[in-house]
């Protein structure tokens, strides 16, 4: 009885007095609470092809104080990470509770380690960044930092879409420490990142970047940017630039190289401006596609300034001057506008002001006010000098005269889905505001296609289309001297195909060329090939009519076979 | 009696219920833990496949495999004829058809 009142009397102080005190023990004991993070949502091309997405894989960690032989383990973990044995052993010996040896390991690796399993040593699974198309679109993407943070490109400007939801789990734990059912039944584990769809094609991209690699060495040149875009949305299709970097292994490079030069360094254009001055010069009537502008034969003294123009030329039609691009004639249409109304058209095609394109870092440019302007500012300009544009904003000039006079806001990222896949946001295309109208972009459009067929941008022509564009050549300033240098060049061509219906605007900028020095001879034939590559990749048909050379390549030249060609593709076409 | 007797039963078979029951959560509780490591397992094997197809089916490898391994080369002009399908054999269809012709005279319609 006595024995029986002591058991009861401890039941009580146990399960009444102490309960609250216990259980919280007891808790303390059996419960973990882990921090867990939904996987960062991936990034695809405009035709769902993988570019950007996270993979789980192992981190090894060590605890110093639980190794007997460091130097062995050490020597075990050499073989299977491929690291040198002594720097392993460093990491072991130190007096800390818990120490990295290695973070985010090749899967394989991973897997060999788990087969190791060695006294001490742990492993944990972490999100890892991979692009699997190595250099493809790297400086448009960018890139995440080692505990997935976006750093770079669509990476950093998307990072709150991109980056998974964390949550706080408590997990119960047995007494050998596996994961038991949870208390809560909280099964909602943390929801993924949102995924990116982009307006990049993977395959134009990648035209773009091998003929402007090709390019860039060929001409020995120091870099470059190639620009793919659809004038009438103002989707890019392409952004190349030329050195590449690959995202998945950033050892050792500097921001220098992983910058995205095509919008975040403003440069002088040179002639491809005169497409500029010519649509104001249109729009404002100060001259028609006739008018007659003397050239001075090659030698023209405007404000105290001497303007040469690469070939010497007499009176020519004002059509003439942009298609043998004529810097004196520039000048004149210039002067003839008027600094006020120059300066005007500038900002109305968008320079001196970022698109807004959805990537960060930006430039605006450089185009100052005319109160600011000094005596020769007006003739320059008017041929592109005294002025600094970014290579997307000198494409979205161009590209708004092929859309008939509307500017519309360049962008990379169309689509935003979240981890069920249902959409949160599409982006469509924006128009910002109508630069000129859609006769003067009809009038400038006819000269332009002049200039691939009887001027400076001849290489830029393609068999079977209508294209549009203009060459430039730009002297660089020499950083020593402050002055024009005469042998540091930047050759570019901009340009749109079909002209009748532009589906492409491409803009080819090669940065100091040292074979040759002329957008015509440098930039225009990587115009050519990048815009007859992308064409047949997008299906797009030459308009010129077809001579059914099909029959009489195939040696049959007779009516029947040609019939029994057209039914067969008929069948094949037709999906039901 | 005999009621006292079925009733101690009827009370041990609850008894034994209950514990089964309790016994029976915990078992499968492992069991859901199992498979949700498993789950996960699974899915990272996925994930990696899906990175090694995506960097399979770059375009630069694929373009290094056609011209170095098969000899090929991309298409000149003159090799691709676009298509149109007549109205008369697709009713209310503009669809084009690409055709790729090789230029050594085979036909591959």
């Amino acid at each position: 009885m006595l024995g029986f009142s002591g058991v009861l009397f401890r039941l009580f102080t146990l399960q009444v007095l102490q309960a609250a005190e216990l259980t919280e023990k007891a808790d303390r004991q059996h419960r973990m609470s882990v921090t867990v993070e939904g996987g960062r949502g991936g990034i695809y091309d405009r035709q769902g092809k993988v570019l950007a997405m996270n993979m789980e894989v192992t981190s090894v960690y060590g605890i110093p104080a639980s190794l007997e032989n460091p130097a062995g383990v050490a020597r075990d973990l050499a073989r299977v990470l491929h690291v040198r044995v002594d720097e392993i052993e460093r990491k072991l010996k130190r007096e800390q509770k818990f120490v990295w040896i290695a973070r985010k390991l090749d899967p394989e690796q991973g897997r060999s380690l788990e087969r190791l399993s060695l006294e001490g040593i742990g492993t944990r699974m972490e999100g890892r960044r991979f692009y699997p198309k190595g250099p493809l679109l790297a400086h448009v993407l960018g890139f995440a930092g080692m505990d997935g943070q976006g750093l770079e490109g669509i990476e950093r400007r998307y990072e709150s879409y991109l980056r998974g939801e964390t949550q706080k789990v408590v997990l119960q734990r047995d007494a050998l420490g596996r994961t038991v059912f949870p208390k809560g039944l909280n099964e909602q584990g943390p929801a993924p990142g949102h995924s990116l769809t982009l307006t990049i094609d993977e395959v134009i991209q990648y035209i773009a970047e091998k003929e402007l690699d090709e390019a860039v060495t060929n001409a020995r040149a120091k870099g470059g940017v190639v620009l793919v875009m659809e004038p009438r949305t103002g989707a890019v299709l392409a952004m190349a630039v030329n050195p590449k970097f690959d995202p998945n292994s950033m050892g050792g490079l500097t921001p220098d190289r992983w910058r995205n030069r095509a919008l975040t360094d403003a440069y002088e254009p040179g002639s491809t401006m005169k497409v500029i001055t010519a649509a104001a010069a249109l729009e404002e009537k100060v001259m028609g596609p006739g008018t007659l502008i003397n050239g001075e034969n090659g030698q023209f003294a405007a404000a105290g300034r001497n303007i040469h123009d690469h070939e010497k030329l007499g009176w020519m039609t004002f059509a003439q001057m942009v298609q043998k691009s004529s810097n004196i004639g520039a000048a004149k249409t210039g002067m003839a506008l008027g600094e006020e109304r120059l300066h005007r058209y500038l900002k109305a095609f968008g320079f001196g002001e970022r698109t807004e394109i959805d990537l960060p870092g930006e430039a605006a440019g450089l185009v100052r006010d005319p109160k600011d302007w000094g005596r020769q500012s007006l003739a320059s300009i008017a041929f592109g000098q005294e002025v600094g544009v970014t290579p997307l904003q000198l494409l979205n000039a161009v590209a708004a005269v092929a859309n008939g006079g509307w500017l519309m806001k360049p962008y990379v990222v169309s689509e935003i889905r979240d981890g069920k896949g249902a959409v949160v946001t599409q982006t469509g295309p924006q128009i910002r505001r109508r630069a000129v109208s859609a006769e003067t972009a009809q009038a400038l459009t006819a000269i332009l296609e002049g200039v691939v067929t009887h001027g400076t941008g001849g290489k830029a022509a393609i068999a079977g289309f209508r294209v549009a564009g203009k060459t430039g050549t730009a002297q660089k300033i020499d950083p020593k001297t402050g002055r024009y240098s005469p042998t540091l060049f930047v050759a570019s061509f901009v340009g749109y195909l079909p002209v009748d219906d532009p589906r492409l605007a491409i803009l080819v900028v090669v940065d100091e060329p040292r074979t040759e020095q002329w957008g015509g001879t440098i930039a225009a034939p990587v115009f050519r090939r990048v815009a007859e590559q992308a064409l047949l990749h997008l299906g797009v048909s030459s308009k010129s009519p077809i001579k059914l050379a099909l029959y009489d390549e195939y040696g049959e030249a007779r009516r029947g076979g040609a019939e029994r060609t057209l039914v067969r593709l008929a069948s094949v076409g037709d999906p039901s | 009696m005999k009621t006292l007797a079925g009733m101690t039963v009827v009370g041990l078979l609850l008894l034994l219920l209950c514990v089964w029951e309790r016994v029976d959560i915990v078992r499968v509780g492992y069991q859901i833990e199992r498979l949700k490591q498993q789950k996960v397992q699974l899915q990272r094997e996925r994930d990696e496949l899906r990175v090694k197809v995506s960097s399979m089916t770059a375009p630069e490898r694929i373009a290094r495999a056609a011209t170095e391994k098969l000899g090929m080369g991309p298409p000149e002009q003159r090799q691709v004829v676009l298509v149109k399908v007549a109205p008369d054999f697709a009713p209310g269809r503009g669809a084009e058809l690409r055709l790729a012709k090789s230029d050594v005279g085979v036909r591959i319609p």
